[in-house]
This record gives C-alpha cells, sequence and structure tokens, in this order.
C-alpha cells in the first residue's frame, strides 16, 4: 500500500453541488419555496453534476502492471452504456499509453474509490470527463518525475510514448518505474491537452469489454463465484403492500440439500447445496404476509389523473393560466402511459461472504455505496470493512439504484459462515421490480391567428420517480416538492412560446416506482410532442417548422434547433404518406442533450411496423461515435418496446405478467431495419448519451401512425383500433 | 253334393286357410323377429338419424373438444396456449414439419416430459398436429368426421385410431398436463383418463357413429 | 445418479441426486461454464441458450438426465479468441454487446439458425431468432448476422472443380 503526500488541488470540490447545494438552500429559502423551487428545478434540468467521490489521488484509479499494462479502477459500473471504452479513451490519451495496454476494471469500494453518487442519470462520462483526464494527467506527471529521478535528470529532459519514458538515453516503462515506489509525490494538476490533440478520444475504438462478451467470460454478477460456496433463496411477497408476518419453515428444514433455513423479522430465506435445492426448499416455506387491500389496475389509473394528488408548478413564463382560462379556441388533449417493467435480463442478487471481521460482496449494482452503507448497518459493522466488488451489470437501467437484495444476500452467509449466493426468480424480479410509474397528461394550449403557440400548459400525474430512492436525502422531498424523475422530459422545450407552464400531479402509489431508464422522459415526450403534432396540423404548419419557429435564440435554442433540421434533412422528412409509408416526428431534450427523431412506419394487418428511424442528437463531444450511435440505435428500440408492447397490469392484488413474452417486448422481428444516427456536436464537454435518444420515439411513431391512418393514439402501449 | 265331396271341400279350405294363416303367423313372427335386432342386423347408414346409445361419443368428445387438445389441432400455423388459447408466445409457429422453424423448433423448449422448473409442457415427439388434422373452430361432429375419414386422418384406420387416441403419449398429456411458468397445474380435461378410453373404445366397437347434432 | 456426456469436446460424468436439475444449473455451477445465462428459468427469454447434438436447446428447461449420452456445445466450445466461430467473429466486428448478457444465448441460437440455414434471409432470422434483449442490439445483431454468413462463405475449403 503505497503513501502519497497529499496537496492541495484543484481536484478537491468546494461545493458538492447538485443535491448537496439543495441541502444548502433548504434553510433559507423555506419562506420562498414555490420561486425557489421553480429555480432549483431549472437546475436540476439543465445542470451537469460534477463527480461526487474520491479524486485526490490517481494512485487508487490506475494500477501498472508488471506487463507494463494500466489497470484502470472504475467507480463508475459498467452495464453495457460504454462507460468503460470511454473511461479508457480519457486516460489513454492523458496517460500516455496506447488503448490496448489499458484495461478497465470495477473499482471495488474497500480501496476507497468510491462513488459518492452512483450510475446513473447519464452522468459518467460527463462527471469524470475533467477529473479523470486530470488523475490520468497527474498519474503521468508522477511517472515523469520518479523516471527523471530514477535516471538523474531533470523531468523537462523527459519524454514520454506508449507507457515508456525516454530520457538521458535510458528507456523505463512504466512498470519500471512504479516498480517498488513507496511514496508519490502528487504534483500540481497539469494542463491538459487539447481534445484535437486526442489519438483515442473521439474516434470509434472498439468496446474494451467486447471480447469478454463474445467469448462467455464469466463477467457479471451471477457468474460471481467462491470456494465452498452455497446458495440462498429468499421468500419474496407476490401481492402489492404485503408486510412480512412470519412463516412456518418446518416442511423446508428436511428438503435434500438444505444447510439451514434463516428466519428474520423481516424475511425468511433459506441455503443449501445447489441454486435448484435452495428454490425447492423455499417453495415449502409457508410464509405470512399482511395484505391490507386486493388492488387491480383500475385503481391505479383512477389515482394517476391530473387534478388528484399534490400539484406542484414546475415551470412558469408569461401567463398561461389566464389565457388558457377560457374555452374559446382552446385546444385541449389527454394522453397516458402504462405501468413499465425494467426486465434486465439479468436478474438482481449478490455473492455475500460475511466473516468475522469483514465482509465480501460481489454483485450488480448501481450504487455502491448505498449498498455498502446498508450491508454495514445490518451487520453493525464498519463500512469499511464491507467491501463491495462490484460486477458487470447484464443490464441496469435503473433497476439496480438501489440493491438491498444484498442485505438479505449477507445475512444469510452469516447465518452460515459460508459465502451465500442468492438471486431473485424472474417472477419476483417481475412482482417486486421499482416500475416505471403510470402517467396520465392534460396539455392545453391556444394558437395565435398566424398559427403560432400563444399559451401551452402540460399538466402531468405520475407515480414517484426520485422520492422514496435512497439516493435523494430526505431534504429533497419537502424542498423539491415535485418528484425531479417523474417531470424530467416534462417541461415545455419551446422557449419562443410567450407563455407555458408546467404542472406536476404528485401521486404516491402502492407498489415501488422509481427510476427506469429516461425517467419521465419518455411518456413526457409522448404527451407533448403528440400535442405539438396536433397544433401543427391545426395551424396548418408542418412540424418541423412548426417547431423551429418556436424555439427562443440561445445557445440550448440553438442546438436544439439544429437537431430538428438535421433529423428532417437525413429522413428527408416530409407530411406525405408514400408507398402506404408515413413519417412521424419528435424532439426531446433531456439533461441539455437534444435529441429529434422521425419514425418511418406502415400499417399492416391493423400492426404498426417500424421501417426506419432517423435519429439526430446534440451530446456535445463525442468520446466514442460508434458506442454513442450504439446507445442511440438501443434506446430507440427500447423506446419503440416501451411505446408499443410493454404493460404491467394488476389482478386481484399481483403484479402480472410475471415472464417474458406475455410482458411484450420488442424482438428481433419488430426492430427497424434501419437506423441513421446524425451525431451533432455543438458543446465542447461531453454530456448525456444513455438515456436522451428514448425521449422522442414514441410521439414520433403515433405522429406517423396518425398521417397514415388519421387515428391519433393517446395511449402507450399504441394498438389501433 | 254328396257328403264325401262336402268333406273333400271343407279339407281343402282348412288347407287353405291353414296354410294362409300359418304364411301370416311366420311372416308376423320373422317381422317381429326384425324389431327386436338379431345379430345380422346391420346399420346402413352412418350418417343416418340419432343411434341410440351415444354417451361414449359425449365422453369422448368432451377430451377432444377440450382446449388442449385444440391448442395444437389449430386451423392456422400457430399452436395455441394456455385456457385462453392465446397464440403461442413468441410468434412460434407450424414451420414446414409441424415441429417448428429450422432452428428455433419445438423441441428447443419442449421435451419429452413436462418441465416442473420451467413450465414448459412436454410430451414424446411434441409437434403440431398435421393441418388435415386442424379440429379450433369445428363442432364435436365435424371433428369426429374428419377424424375417421382416412384421406385427413393420415391413413388411419380405426385400430389405428383407437391406439392413437388411448395409447398415443401426446395425446394423453392432456390428463397429466404438467404445470404452468408460475407452478400452477394446468386444467385437465372434464373425464378422467380411464373413462375417456374406455369411452373410445366403446364408441369404436359400437361402430363409431356420430350423432347427428 | 451418474450421468455422463460430452461437453465442448470433453468427457464429463456428473453425479447429481435430482436428475431434473436443469442441464444449465449442471453445466454454470457443477462444471463452472458460466457463459450460459439464467434469464427466466422458463424459457422465454433464451439467454441458456446452447446445443444438444447440433440442435438448439434452451437449457433452463432440459433435466439433466436427458444429456446422457449428448453431444454438447457452450459458448466457450462455439468459439475462442484464437480460433472464433464466424458468428463470434461477427458479432466482433459489427461491435454488437452492450451489457452483453443475452449474446451468448443469441450467439448460440444465430450458429444453430447458420447450421441449417445457411444464408439465412431477414424472415428466417426474424422466425428463428426470438431471444430477448433489453439492451435492445437487434439492429446490430441482425448486421453481424449477414456478416456472419459472409464469414462462413470465406472460410469454406475451396473445392476443386
Amino acid at each position: 500500500m503505497t503513501k502519497e503526500k497529499k496537496k492541495l488541488s484543484r481536484r478537491k470540490f468546494l461545493v458538492r453541488g447538485g443535491l448537496g447545494t439543495i441541502g444548502v438552500l433548504a434553510v433559507g429559502t423555506y419562506l420562498f419555496r414555490n420561486t425557489i423551487r421553480r429555480g432549483i428545478a431549472g437546475m436540476v434540468n439543465t445542470a451537469d453534476t460534477p463527480y461526487m467521490g474520491n479524486t485526490s489521488t490517481p494512485i487508487i484509479w490506475f494500477e501498472i502492471t508488471a506487463q507494463n499494462k494500466v489497470i484502470v479502477h472504475s467507480p463508475k459500473v459498467e452495464m453495457g452504456q460504454g462507460t468503460f471504452t470511454s473511461l479508457a479513451q480519457m486516460a489513454a490519451d492523458e496517460l500516455e499509453v496506447g488503448i490496448d495496454q489499458i484495461q478497465v476494471v470495477h473499482a471495488n469500494s474497500i480501496s476507497g474509490n468510491i462513488d459518492g453518487f452512483a450510475t446513473g442519470g447519464s452522468t459518467s462520462v460527463s462527471a469524470l470527463w475533467v477529473p479523470l483526464r486530470e488523475l490520468a494527467a497527474t498519474m503521468r506527471e508522477m511517472l515523469k518525475n520518479e523516471a527523471a529521478e530514477k535516471i538523474g535528470i531533470s523531468v523537462s529532459e523527459v519524454s514520454v510514448a506508449n507507457g515508456v519514458v525516454l530520457g538521458g538515453g535510458k528507456t523505463m516503462t512504466y512498470a519500471d518505474i512504479a516498480r517498488n515506489v513507496k511514496e508519490w509525490d502528487v504534483p500540481d494538476t497539469p494542463m491538459l491537452k487539447d481534445v484535437k490533440d486526442y489519438k483515442f478520444v473521439g474516434k470509434a475504438i472498439p468496446r474494451v469489454d467486447l471480447k469478454d462478451k463474445v467469448f462467455g467470460a464469466p463477467i457479471f454478477g451471477m457468474d460471481a463465484s467462491m470456494p465452498d460456496l452455497l446458495f440462498g433463496a429468499v421468500v419474496r411477497p407476490e401481492y402489492i403492500g404485503a408486510k412480512y408476518i412470519g412463516a412456518d419453515i418446518s416442511k423446508a428444514e428436511d428438503m435434500p440439500g438444505v444447510v439451514k433455513i434463516i428466519k428474520e423479522n423481516d424475511f425468511v430465506g433459506v441455503v443449501a447445496t445447489s441454486l435448484i435445492e435452495a428454490e425447492n426448499a423455499k417453495e415449502v416455506i409457508e410464509a405470512e404476509w399482511q395484505v391490507e387491500r386486493n388492488w387491480q389496475t383500475a385503481d391505479i389509473e383512477d389515482m394517476i389523473k391530473v387534478g388528484k394528488g399534490e400539484p406542484f408548478l414546475i415551470q412558469k413564463e408569461g401567463d398561461a393560466e389566464e389565457i388558457l382560462d377560457d374555452s374559446e379556441g382552446l385546444i385541449t388533449s389527454e394522453y397516458k402511459s402504462p405501468i413499465g417493467a425494467h426486465a434486465q435480463i439479468e436478474p438482481n442478487g449478490a455473492l455475500a461472504h460475511v466473516e468475522e471481521n469483514k465482509v465480501t460482496i460481489m454483485m450488480s449494482t448501481q450504487v455502491v455505496k448505498i449498498t455498502r452503507d446498508e450491508i454495514a448497518e445490518r451487520l453493525d459493522m464498519d463500512a469499511d470493512k464491507v467491501n463491495i466488488v462490484p460486477t458487470f451489470l447484464g443490464g441496469g437501467f435503473g433497476r439496480r439504484l438501489h440493491t438491498p437484495n444484498a442485505v438479505q444476500a449477507a445475512v444469510l452467509s452469516k447465518a452460515v459462515g459460508k459465502p451465500v449466493k442468492c438471486f431473485f426468480t424472474r417472477k419476483e424480479e417481475f412482482q417486486n421490480d421499482t416500475f416505471r410509474p403510470p402517467t396520465h397528461h392534460v396539455l392545453k394550449a391556444k394558437l395565435t391567428s398566424e398559427g403560432a403557440i400563444k399559451a401551452i400548459e402540460h399538466n402531468v400525474s405520475s407515480g414517484d420517480v426520485a422520492f422514496g430512492s435512497p439516493m435523494l436525502p430526505g431534504i429533497a422531498e419537502p424542498i423539491l416538492g415535485a418528484d425531479l424523475g417523474a417531470w424530467r422530459g416534462g417541461m415545455i422545450q419551446y422557449g419562443a412560446i410567450p407563455n407555458f407552464r408546467t404542472i406536476s400531479w404528485r401521486q404516491k402509489l402502492p407498489f415501488a416506482t422509481s427510476w427506469w431508464r429516461s425517467l419521465g422522459l419518455l411518456a413526457n415526450t409522448f404527451a407533448i410532442e403528440s400535442f405539438m403534432d396536433e397544433l401543427a396540423i391545426t395551424a396548418k404548419v408542418d412540424p418541423v417548422t412548426f417547431r423551429l419557429s418556436q424555439i427562443q435564440d440561445d445557445d440550448r435554442g440553438f442546438r436544439l434547433k439544429e437537431v430538428i433540421k438535421a433529423a428532417a434533412e437525413k429522413s428527408g422528412y416530409t407530411d406525405k404518406v408514400i408507398k402506404g409509408r408515413a413519417m412521424g416526428f419528435a424532439v426531446s431534450t433531456d439533461a441539455n442533450t437534444p435529441c429529434a427523431q422521425v419514425a418511418e412506419v406502415s400499417v399492416v394487418n391493423n400492426k404498426i411496423k417500424v421501417h426506419k428511424v432517423t435519429c439526430a442528437m446534440d451530446p456535445g463531444l463525442v468520446i466514442n461515435p460508434d458506442q454513442v450511435r450504439a446507445q442511440c440505435e438501443g434506446a430507440i428500440i427500447m423506446g419503440m418496446s416501451a411505446a408499443m408492447f410493454e404493460k404491467m397490469d394488476i389482478k386481484d392484488g399481483q403484479l402480472t405478467p410475471t415472464i417474458y413474452g406475455p410482458y411484450q417486448m420488442a424482438l428481433m422481428k419488430h426492430a427497424p431495419k434501419e437506423i441513421d444516427v446524425v451525431l451533432l456536436q455543438n458543446s465542447d464537454t461531453p454530456g448525456a448519451v444513455g438515456e436522451p435518444p428514448l425521449g422522442p420515439i414514441g410521439a414520433a411513431i403515433a405522429n406517423a401512425v396518425f398521417r397514415l391512418k388519421g387515428e391519433r393514439l393517446r395511449s402507450m402501449p399504441l394498438e389501433l383500433s | 253334393m254328396t257328403i264325401l265331396q262336402k268333406i273333400d271341400a271343407m279339407k281343402t279350405k282348412v288347407l287353405v286357410f291353414s296354410t294362409v294363416f300359418l304364411v301370416i303367423v311366420l311372416s308376423a313372427m320373422s317381422a317381429l323377429k326384425a324389431k327386436i335386432g338379431t345379430s345380422e342386423y346391420v346399420p346402413l347408414d352412418t350418417t343416418k338419424t340419432a343411434v341410440v346409445e351415444d354417451s361414449s361419443y359425449r365422453t369422448m368428445m368432451q377430451v377432444l373438444t377440450h382446449e388442449r387438445c385444440l391448442n395444437c389441432h389449430p386451423n392456422d400455423n400457430v399452436p395455441k396456449q394456455g385456457d385462453d388459447s392465446n397464440p403461442h408466445n413468441f410468434g412460434m409457429s407450424r414451420g414446414t414439419n409441424d415441429k417448428g422453424f429450422a432452428a428455433t423448433k419445438c423441441a428447443t423448449c419442449h421435451q419429452k416430459e413436462n418441465n416442473l422448473y420451467s413450465g414448459v409442457p412436454g410430451a414424446p415427439h411434441w409437434a403440431l398436429a398435421p393441418k388435415s388434422m386442424a379440429w379450433e373452430g369445428l363442432s364435436a361432429a365435424e371433428i369426429a368426421t374428419v377424424m375417421l375419414d382416412k384421406t385427413t386422418n393420415g391413413n388411419r384406420s380405426h385400430e389405428d385410431l383407437i391406439h392413437h387416441l388411448t395409447e398415443d403419449e401426446l395425446v394423453l398429456w392432456a390428463f397429466d398436463p404438467g404445470v404452468d411458468n408460475e407452478g400452477k397445474p394446468r386444467t385437465k380435461p372434464p373425464v378422467s383418463e380411464e373413462s375417456y378410453k374406455a369411452a373410445v373404445k366403446k364408441w369404436f366397437a359400437n361402430g363409431a357413429l356420430i350423432p347427428k347434432e | 445418479m451418474k450421468i455422463s456426456f460430452e461437453i465442448n469436446g470433453a468427457s464429463r460424468t456428473v453425479e447429481i441426486e435430482d436428475q431434473h436439475t436443469p442441464l444449465l444449473w449442471v453445466v454454470r455451477d457443477r462444471l463452472n461454464l458460466k457463459g450460459t445465462k439464467f434469464g427466466c428459468g422458463k424459457a422465454a427469454c433464451g439467454a441458456c441458450t446452447l446445443h444438444v447434438d447440433g440442435e438448439a436447446v434452451r437449457s433452463c428447461s432440459y433435466p439433466v438426465k436427458f444429456a446422457e449420452g449428448k453431444q454438447i456445445i457452450t459458448i466457450e466450445g462455439l468459439g475462442d479468441e484464437k480460433n472464433p466461430h464466424p458468428v463470434q467473429q461477427a458479432w466482433i466486428e459489427e461491435i454488437v454487446p452492450q451489457c452483453g448478457y443475452c449474446q451468448p444465448g443469441f450467439m448460440m441460437a444465430t450458429a444453430a439458425l447458420l447450421n441449417k440455414v445457411p444464408n439465412p434471409t431477414d424472415a428466417d432470422i426474424d422466425q428463428n431468432i426470438f431471444n430477448v434483449c433489453r439492451c435492445a442490439t437487434y439492429y446490430r445483431m441482425r448486421k453481424a448476422i449477414h456478416r456472419a454468413v459472409e464469414i462462413q462463405e470465406t472460410n469454406k475449403p475451396k473445392t476443386e472443380a
């Protein structure tokens, strides 16, 4: 373990920004709630999230192996979004090594390289853009300094390339230099290179985890293993709101392979010598649940209605309320979206090994720190005795932004004194998900005589997304009022409209709702952009021109207009129906990344078929164009899946369906045959990529369907009558 | 006329009357025998009006018109699933040989016995009944007709049919349908396996008559 | 009871009490081949797809007792870095995987398809490949499948006329 002399540097963040700022504002501003709330809402809508973790020394980030490779320890997890590859590119460029010399691994919590936030919100690359490069540049300088000292020359005589230092006629690899160094001098952060001088950043480098994923390497949480491993299973509720009372374990105790049945106050579980044996024993445990009420889908639909629940004004400009108050010339429409499941293919679970003085957890999670702290609390141990070893995630999508199942695995391991691997069944995943909440939208507008929008109002009713998540400090709820995840994408982005407002209606549902990739963006964009289409048609203006003419002239407005124009041009957008196909246009801005899409659609046997999607997105600086494209392609089809097929229902108290197939999702045959992605870079820092492309697709398809069939689809999943 | 002559005339009358009487009696007797139905009587036409005994037919058809049977005897190319006969998930379909697609076949998921862990049903030679045996949408009488017709039933004789209906493991799967993907037992036909088999055999033994509906 | 089979070219014997244990768990936990994945355990997602005697089988719904005497291939046996299967090579060229969890199942299903239909049309692909990919990498998968066909063609030894 090397020590390093810490020096004050620009890396230390004086204010933890983002959510920390909310805490600071909380005290003095309670009296000015509405204005401040809107201010915070605006801030959250556009804010860059700073990296909230340990950037004090490069030593916990970069490890140099004897083979002269650099292992980058990433506190952000890789769930397919390509972050590892971007980090490798950024690090390689500043470290002066070849991209093949870099290997990115997950940082385990005991190393101290812990992300205080989470991996999510499309923030990993934007948060690490400056800190990681600074750390890499610092590491490079540390190596140069050390080499210069070892060679006996001044550091200005030293040059570096591909992990090798040259100077004074000598050659030293980074491995040579780093060997046996006990104490590093951490210098001031050097200047970063110019982006145009980067060799890797900006290039379509193949994913660094590609080969592992193609050749079946055991890299996922479910693949984790240890000697003497046992298998656990926990009884999980089937009914909404079920409270665990107790269990009769008599039948389970003698089942084959059972090591122990563990009864806790809050759950009952079994440990056995194989997964199948654990599941079989679990089947015969008779758990007792207290269920207050047998919910039905209709009950939820009744709750999620604009006008019910608590309203919060989150956006206001001009006098929309007054203008839209009377019915003269008033255009109004309603839209709905259903409960959505994450359905990521790797179920949640963990391998826990609880020993006397230390705990090791191997698992897929998006919240390393929170999970560590929850386990430490449950086991009454210090947090630094709990080591979370994150694995590659078989899908995240926000499902793993809270992973308390690791606590249960730890309890089981402690009870048997051996490592225990405990996973959800697929049915348990479907019934114990933290769902995308259902929504209801009411939009109102009035047009001027020239066919522009005079005033527009968006009311969105939704279950919670952010509130109830352990990621938010408790103080956030009373301060923010409206759930910032629920109204994500719900604000009016057309700043040239003189009067607009957005009202978020908050309703707490009886089952868990939380973060689902892009949060409220998909549903909100569906509602707003369908409505914009309706208004454009009423105004007799084509939808592209209609949108362009209502965008303000500033930086955000400029970027938004550019993606609209790019999408329209690349797709050859037309309102006409040609050979049984029509196009639909939609655009959204998510966390500063505008994204416009055109869907080319036909209807065959009353079924919607999407042939092609054109996508123009401006995520700012593009680290890896191939991976940004991949995110667009995937998000578009995932958005299609949610817009056209996915729906959870509640039947006699149980969430249903509980299996793929009945939970309909987009398959190979549904995927568009063509996806054209145009990337714009009208900002010089990297912004959000993983979620923004989910926004427009629902509305784009519905708008195309309208042109084709004259039927306005206002409910997802989209179905023709 | 002399007395002798009178007696002769009477003899003749008696003879004639006796003969006539005998003929009448014998005819009547043979007519009566015909009504009772001896083993020599053979029914002329299977499509003629109601046959007396059809309870075995009804028992058999209760099974053969059950959703589970019809699910694999669709009138299109799509196997059906469940009590509500919804189309098989994932667009699974007949393929070219009733066994699914070229690489993803029925046998990719369905094995020769029910799988109690996955809830996937199974039986030997799991496959769709050929198109000629499409029963979905047919009435009981239509199913029975199609079944007896050698041009549509795979050239099966009555013997073959009895074997198929009472001994084929895929057919008998109806009585042991396993559990679904949530572990819940599938519904069974409304008659027991024994009653069904007995009904089939009896129906064929009685000539496989299809009552008019 | 003992069950013997060949897996990825090697003979293995497994001693197991519950012979109905899905082959998936024997492969993953007894034989330590983690490439074949668990997604649902109900033969609905296809993440567990492997080959038994050259046919695609969803191993979560295949009792290990049926593996007796069979030849099994998993993703680890399909090919490796030194000798990748055309499907794997195409998957690399097109940079298909995102999270990667469902990919082995798709590659095995695709390899089975190319064994039966060396030059599948899009309709053949749609019909035969209905595994579930939540990251929705289908767009690149389709390209990779067509590319794999090309690679397979190129790899075919040229025969004398």
